[in-house]
């Protein structure tokens, strides 16, 4: 029997080696979506059953590993897989949130042209195979790997409508944005493998001021994969994609996966002090900033987009804060209400035929379930219990607060309020009040909602596998006590409270109370710096190297071109087809031979 | 006994006809009538160092060289026709398809 971790990958793998190989099954998107859809469905239940086995007393460990490039007795890396009850998690949230958004997908996007369906359905099936191999990576070259390889399917999802310039230009950017980013991961794996010889995130035997070096270097790559002020500006732009790509890769699963490196990676952080305060403050002041940027924005899936850098930022925080349980849970509940919330924002584009917020209105009469299953997201995000978001920003919280990090526990205390705000003027303004003139909304159908209905139900439930959650990550029952402490109470208050300011806000007619101070903090200033950045530096250096290469390079070429022609003239000229002349020069030939090998006498 | 001194001038004058032949003939005939003159001069170099020696080995490769000469002058005939098929004539200056 094949072994389960192997079945997660391969069931993926086969679907897009189908799609891509196979141009009748390429050029016709159903049969290319029915393949993917059954890889994720094989993939996701080979996950299932290995978290159902970590969960299981005897706490099963699948570790296997091949030599890389081996040559003689040494070997470069290895590869295989690491299933234990840390990846095990993360293999089921991306399993499920991907078949969810593949399902999904069919009825979103029927009305696309077949090949161009083809093309996507193949790219989520390599998505998939990347961010599990990410995942189940048993060292950091791997997950390196699986790291570079999502952020291609990410560029490639988010430029699915390319012929549209500005949705070009957001796929480069997401792009350069997160090669900027990964240039400092991978100038840490090689520090890292400079002075271990290998990619392991063992810490034993490192001096401490090289941990912190490797770890700070891997987390300018967490900061771009997910997201974090200053590298956050490619993620709005990310909104261009189809929306159930931004629901699966730019809010549930890849942005994570920066997140799920630190987790997986936790020995190495965890004795990085320096790193891990930084590591707080930035989480903090995203969590923050992101919130302030969400609530002015009109765009529902910017808006959304901002509000996963907010989340992401808590989640950045809390591991800051030494938490692994707390990033790692809201991570997971995260996946689940994000991915929700994103899905009803498709089936609302669907029926209004715009993001704008401002077109929309009224919809809790014409989009009865829509209604339902986004606001259930909406007040997950905002942290309302008894939904997941309230469970898992709680614990988060408290870990800030115990860890003593006074600045990034009060701006995550803020970023509360403000998400509360947001997503409550956001649900006011969709549902409630007068639907527009012209627009004539319809639900979604069957297809659509299913998936939403069983992220929905994920939504609801996750909140309460907390204490075992932690459990099977930490390995003992102590952080098994969960409670509803001050910090808890006190963010829940917080929440209603912001909850009401948004309605205060759409019952105050509209958003222009917001709009000036909306200009000072939108987020369009770094945007800017970072566009002269890429003029001066990038657009310079490129000029630099055009020229070099037209007329050094191509010189070059043309310099050996000229001279060869000229040479082969002469040397033509030796050919006088006559045969007389040939055998003229066999017998000089056999004479001088002669000559030479008989020693010159 | 004065060795195999005569044989070799023999075939020393045969091969430097048939070069002479390969230098200056233009007919293609010719030109392989000159091959076999200098194939020849080569068998009766084998035949005699052999003999010489007491050894059999040279008039057998000898006899392989005849049998292989018979082949190559097969080869070379049929290209001599092919040429005058050609050309309609078998001066080899008429034939100067490789000129550069």
């Amino acid at each position: 029997m094949m072994p389960l971790p192997l079945l997660v990958l391969l069931a993926p793998l086969v679907a897009f080696a189908l799609v891509a190989l196979y141009p009748s099954i390429r050029t016709k998107g159903t049969p290319a979506g029915l393949a993917v859809v059954t890889g994720s469905t094989v993939s996701l239940m080979a996950a299932v059953m290995m978290l159902v086995g970590q969960v299981g007393l005897e706490r099963p460990i699948a570790h296997q590993v091949w030599r890389w490039l081996p040559s003689g007795g040494n070997t470069l890396a290895e590869v295989g897989w690491l299933v234990d009850s840390t990846s095990a998690p993360m293999l089921v949230v991306v399993g499920l949130v991907a078949l969810c958004v593949q399902v999904y997908s069919f009825s979103y996007l029927h009305d696309e042209p077949g090949p161009a369906l083809g093309r996507y359905f193949g790219w989520h099936a390599l998505f998939v195979v990347a961010m599990q191999t990410l995942v189940m990576a048993p060292n950091l070259l791997q997950a390196f790997f699986g790291w570079e390889l999502v952020g291609l399917c990410s560029y490639l999802l988010i430029g699915y409508w390319w012929k549209e310039p500005h949705v070009g230009k957001a796929a480069v950017k997401a792009f350069w944005v997160n090669k900027v980013a990964d240039g400092g991961l991978l100038l840490g794996l090689v520090v890292l493998a400079g002075a271990t010889g290998g990619f392991s995130w063992d810490p034993t035997g490192l001096d401490p001021a090289l941990v912190t070096a490797v770890t700070l270097l891997l987390f300018c790559g967490v900061v771009g994969k997910s997201a974090q002020v200053p590298l956050h500006v490619w993620l709005p732009d990310a909104m261009a994609g189809p929306t159930p790509v931004s629901a699966l890769l730019h809010a549930a699963t890849m942005v994570a996966a920066g997140v799920f490196l630190v987790v997986r990676a936790w020995p190495l952080f965890e004795v990085a002090e320096t790193t891990l305060t930084i590591m707080c403050w930035v989480g903090g002041i995203t969590a923050f900033a992101a919130a302030c940027f969400a609530l002015v924005e009109d765009d529902v899936k910017k808006m959304l987009a901002f509000s996963t850098c907010s989340q992401l930022g808590y989640m950045v925080a809390a591991l800051g804060a030494g938490s692994v349980v707390a990033g790692y849970f809201h991570l997971t509940t995260h996946a689940m209400f994000k991915a929700l919330l994103f899905l009803g924002a498709g089936s609302l584009i669907h029926a209004v035929g715009t993001n704008s917020m401002k077109a929309m209105g009224g919809l809790r009469r014409s989009m009865p379930g829509t209604f339902v299953l986004f606001t259930i997201g909406g007040l997950a995000l905002a942290g309302i219990p008894p939904l997941a978001g309230f469970f898992s920003k709680d614990l988060v919280l408290e870990a800030l607060q115990h860890s003593g990090h006074v600045g990034p526990f009060v701006l995550c205390v803020a970023g509360v309020v403000l998400t509360a705000v947001y997503m409550g003027r956001a649900l006011f303004r969709i549902f409630l009040g007068e639907v527009p003139d012209g627009v004539h909304p319809h639900e979604a159908p069957l297809p659509m909602m299913g998936p939403m209905v069983v992220l929905g139900v994920a939504t609801v439930v996750v909140g309460f596998t907390g204490a075992g959650f932690s459990t099977l990550v930490t390995g003992s029952t102590a952080g098994g006590a969960f409670h509803v402490g001050a910090v808890g109470l006190a963010g829940l208050v917080l929440a209603l409270g912001g909850l009401g300011v948004g309605w205060w806000l759409h019952g105050g007619g509209s958003i222009q109370a917001l709009v000036p101070l909306g200009r000072r903090i939108e987020s369009s200033p770094l945007d800017r710096f970072y566009e002269r950045l890429w003029n001066m530096v990038l657009l310079a250096g490129a000029a630099v190297v055009a020229w070099l290469d037209r007329y050094v390079v191509d010189g070059l070429m043309n310099l050996v071109g000229w001279a060869s022609l000229r040479g082969a003239d002469r040397a033509r000229r030796a050919q006088t087809g006559r045969v007389t002349d040939y055998v003229t020069a066999v017998v000089v030939g056999v004479v001088v031979v002669v000559h030479i090998s008989s020693g010159g006498r | 006994m004065t060795g195999p001194l005569g044989w070799l001038l023999l075939a020393a004058a045969l091969f430097c006809t048939g070069v002479f032949g390969l230098l200056t003939r233009r007919n293609a005939i010719s030109l392989l009538l000159s091959v076999e003159l200098m194939a020849n001069a080569v068998n009766l170099n084998l035949v005699a160092l052999g003999f010489w020696r007491g050894d059999p080995t040279g008039q057998v490769i000898a006899l392989f060289g005849i049998a292989l000469t018979v082949a190559e002058i097969v080869v070379g005939l049929a290209l001599v026709i092919q040429l005058h098929r050609h050309n309609k004539s078998v001066d080899v200056d008429d034939a100067r398809e490789l000129v550069g």
